[in-house]
């Protein structure tokens, strides 16, 4: 019986804003709303079986969200994006849904994640030069950042290699443009390892090109968007679905 | 509307974003250019406290289903919100079209707590809205407010343009309605305020005038606006089985302090104690039947998916068909996840049998209200509880595996003596030892014992209207009585902060005198008054000495019979002379039966119809 279902939706606008929790808080009553026959943990505090892979932090869109829910009784796919796509909110909408027939939760095939992220940096010569700096931080073997770590009280600094966990890093020139003087805005896409199996945030890779290709980058006006979700399998990357 | 790619950057550096997006389920958003009544339903709290407030949702709903008017919420934005909001030149708006309150034709705010009012100046100083009423034109909105603080309205009388006194839902379309008629032809925000004046139940504080006499005390208020009424009657619904109740909820993305279906039972309680502002405010009883609450449940899990329905009055357990109620719902709802929860609970065996069947596997903390340490003084109180209910109740909780307790208290009440205060100790000292008491194999868990004091703050229209609050330093004295006594470490004690409590009571009772020392207040920056850790009491006594404002002689004087209050023009339905029988028999300790057993003639049958009385 396939009673798992993998659902990809979107996570989009304002609604960016919301958390983790408060995400699947939202699914839950959505879910209950539509009369998703969805299945409850045993124990003294039931709770519906619902995992959403690889949680995007606060302030990030995504066009490309995985979840997966267990199911009592099967709901046919089409009825089920429709009644739930009725009842979500704006920014958050089914995009497709499967069946799946494996022991293995969905966060165990996610691998990479694919973003693009937009910002002002101010101290530019021009895109060509950019290009060539992004070109030459890829070349290098190892790239360090400072990360804080949380011991109870007690907070230590480390330095952590994060060459491996970068994939692919370009600028979109055709979403890039010069605003004024060195001042550019400037469009990238990055493919960065995501799960289980390594981690790193689209954040501290703004933290890796700000120290390798010495950029002076306005946080304020920093958007990132999540575009894709990636499966690594024998050395391929491949959609989740 | 608000410069949208501005509030776009600001959210990005304030905490808890989700509170300005607006966009919940169930909210609605209408065009605003189609309507003929534009209403912005206040809140002087943060979002996730004032998304917690029942009366919200159902005036929202009840308003919203007029074709011609728009009701939109707004917040009190956090400090970090507000900052930004100042810097970037945003002026407060409401969270469905992102439309600036001075826009709207009412601004209409809930007064839930004294500790909100500068959270009002505040609010409207933020929406570019002049403060004092005699300052606002005609095409300002008018600013009115309504909730169980609006039964003393005299300390921001000069902020309101009226009060709306009694239950919303009969009163509020009447007033827009008549709002809508001098709209079309053409607005006079005098004219308005005259006829709106002749509502029963609307009070227009700039329509009276207050005499003091030599003491400072109240010599008279007398209308000072031909026609308008001397006395103002709290409006009330009849039958509640037949009132608007809302059959959707605005489902927050964020987690709100209440975030569940509330499903209100009855209103009013026929219990008396006398500390209990709300008893006295909204009485008659009045209960809905258990077929309409059915429906209700109903239509509400199906528009909200909420995962618990909680049955909320002031006193849940006293509602007549109980258990019937609770056996419905969860056989209706048990299946589906949906759990059934009651907010308040008596110390009694029926409400812990219900309780034992609703929380059949969680076993989260209980909590009791003995309010007073001493049987003397629980019966000064009328708080009809004996030692032997709270054994009863504590013995049949651990028995039932509860481990966690949670008791609370009032310090600071009439006659209170050492001894009675000595009592909370002892109280907790019981329920540990009939923990322990227990076979060691019986008990369950570990034995957790929280002792919570409050500082008693004596409330208008209750048979303690008329007592001096203990001071700041008495209630010091009395807290470090108790911290000192009781040192265990299964039992904690903690305790609310005097200073808040004076403040409260200063606010309270008192008079118009007072609203100069709020707006004093709020401009040297205090707001968010009742967050203790936002709360600033030395701003609050340095705006009181700039002011000329004596706080002692709101808060700790005692008055007498005969002085006027400065709510006294305010008729509950309840006799002066049953609030003063009832202080009389407090100080002798004389208890008075629940009315349910039988009438106590406080008047509220002779101004009301129905009810039970």
């Amino acid at each position: 019986m396939l009673m798992n279902l993998w659902i990809k939706f979107t996570k989009e606008n304002y609604l960016k804003y919301i958390s983790h929790l408060d995400l699947m808080r939202m699914f839950q009553r959505t879910f209950r709303r539509c009369n998703v026959p969805i299945k409850y943990s045993q124990g003294f505090n039931p709770q519906p079986r619902m995992t959403i892979g690889n949680p995007l932090a606060l302030g990030i869109e995504s066009s490309e969200e995985f979840m997966e829910i267990e199911l009592y009784k099967k709901m046919p796919v089409d009825e089920f994006i429709n009644t739930v796509n009725k009842e979500l909110p704006q920014g958050i909408k089914i995009l497709d849904a499967k069946y799946v027939d494996s022991k293995s939760s969905i966060s165990s095939f996610i691998d990479w994640s694919y973003y693009e992220m937009q910002f002002v940096v101010n101290n530019i010569i021009d895109l060509t030069s950019l290009k060539i700096s992004f070109q030459k931080l890829l070349e290098k073997d190892k790239l360090t950042i400072e990360k804080e770590k949380r011991k109870g009280n007690k907070i230590t600094i480390q330095e952590k290699d994060v060459r491996p966990f970068i994939g692919n890093l370009t600028i979109s020139e055709e979403k890039s443009e010069k605003i004024s003087g060195n001042k550019y805005l400037i469009t990238i896409n990055c493919l960065l390892k995501s799960g289980d199996k390594g981690n790193l945030k689209p954040t501290d890779l703004l933290k890796v090109i700000e120290k390798y290709a010495d950029l002076d980058i306005d946080s304020d006006t920093v958007e990132i968007k999540r575009l894709r979700i990636y499966s690594e399998i024998e050395n391929r990357i491949e959609p989740l679905m | 509307m608000i410069d949208i790619s501005k509030f776009d950057k600001i959210l990005k550096k304030v905490e808890k974003p989700a509170r300005y997006i607006g966009m919940e389920k169930n909210s609605v958003k209408k065009n605003l250019e189609q309507v003929k009544v534009k209403f912005a339903f206040a809140f002087p709290d943060v979002y996730d406290v004032g998304m917690s407030h029942l009366g919200l949702h159902i005036l929202y709903n009840l308003l919203n289903n007029e074709e011609d008017i728009a009701c939109e919420r707004v917040f009190a934005p956090w400090i970090d919100m507000e900052e930004q909001m100042i810097k970037e030149n945003i002026p407060l708006f409401t969270l469905e079209n992102k439309e600036p309150i001075s826009n709207f034709d009412f601004i209409g705010f809930t007064l839930q707590y004294e500790m909100s009012y500068t959270n009002i100046i505040n609010m409207l100083h933020l929406g570019g809205i002049p403060i004092l009423s005699k300052d606002r034109k005609d095409t300002d909105p008018l600013v009115i407010a309504g909730g169980p603080c609006a039964y003393n309205p005299e300390p921001i009388a000069d902020i309101f343009d009226f009060f709306v006194l009694g239950e919303g839902e009969e009163i509020i379309l009447e007033i827009l309605n008549l709002y809508k008629e001098h709209k079309e032809r053409g607005f006079s925000k005098c004219e308005f305020l005259k006829e709106v004046s002749q509502i029963e139940g609307v009070y227009v504080p700039q329509f009276y005038e207050v005499y003091y006499k030599e003491d400072n005390t109240i010599d008279r208020m007398i209308p000072i606006v031909e026609g308008v009424p001397e006395k103002i009657n709290k409006r009330i619904i009849k039958n509640l089985n037949n009132s608007y109740y809302p059959q959707k909820l605005i489902i927050p993305f964020i987690e709100i302090v209440h975030d569940r279906i509330s499903l209100e039972i009855f209103r009013g309680c026929t219990r008396g104690c006398r500390f209990c502002q709300a008893g006295m405010l909204y009485r008659p009883v009045r209960e809905k039947d258990v077929d309409t609450l059915l429906n209700l449940a109903e239509k509400l899990v199906e528009s909200t998916g909420y995962e618990d329905i909680s049955l909320t009055s002031l006193s849940s357990c006293d509602y007549s068909q109980l258990q019937l109620l609770v056996a419905e719902l969860m056989k209706r709802y048990e299946e589906k996840h949906i759990s059934i929860s009651l907010p308040s609970l008596r110390l009694d065996s029926f409400s812990l049998g219900i309780l034992r069947d609703i929380e059949k596997v969680r076993k989260t903390g209980l909590t009791f209200a003995p309010e007073a340490g001493s049987q003397r003084l629980r019966d000064v109180i009328n708080k009809g509880v004996t030692e032997e209910d709270l054994e009863r109740a504590v013995t049949f909780a651990f028995s039932e595996g509860w481990s966690t307790i949670k008791l609370y208290f009032m310090i600071g009440l009439p006659t209170e003596t050492q001894e009675d205060l000595l009592g909370i100790k002892k109280l907790g000292y019981k329920v540990k030892d009939m923990f322990f008491k227990m076979p060691k194999e019986e008990r369950k868990g570990n034995l957790k014992i929280t002792l919570s004091a409050s500082c008693f703050v004596p409330k208008p229209f209750t048979p303690f209207q008329w007592v001096g609050q203990n001071s700041v330093e008495e209630f010091n004295e009395k807290v470090k009585l108790l911290k000192n006594e009781i040192r265990d470490n299964k039992i904690t004690f903690n305790y609310h902060d005097p200073k808040l409590s004076y403040l409260e009571a200063v606010l309270a009772r008192g008079d118009r005198r007072l609203c100069k020392a709020i707006i004093r207040a709020w401009e040297k920056g205090c707001k968010f008054d009742g967050w203790s850790d936002i709360f600033d009491f030395s701003k609050w006594m340095e705006a009181f000495e700039e002011t000329g404002i004596d706080g002692d002689f709101y808060a700790l004087r005692e008055r007498s019979f005969e002085e006027v209050l400065p709510w006294d023009f305010i008729d509950i339905g309840i006799t002066k002379e049953y609030l003063i029988k009832e202080y009389k028999k407090a100080t002798n300790g004389q208890l008075t039966r629940d009315c349910r057993l039988g009438c106590n003639n406080c008047g509220i049958n002779r101004s009301f119809l129905g009810g039970v009385c």
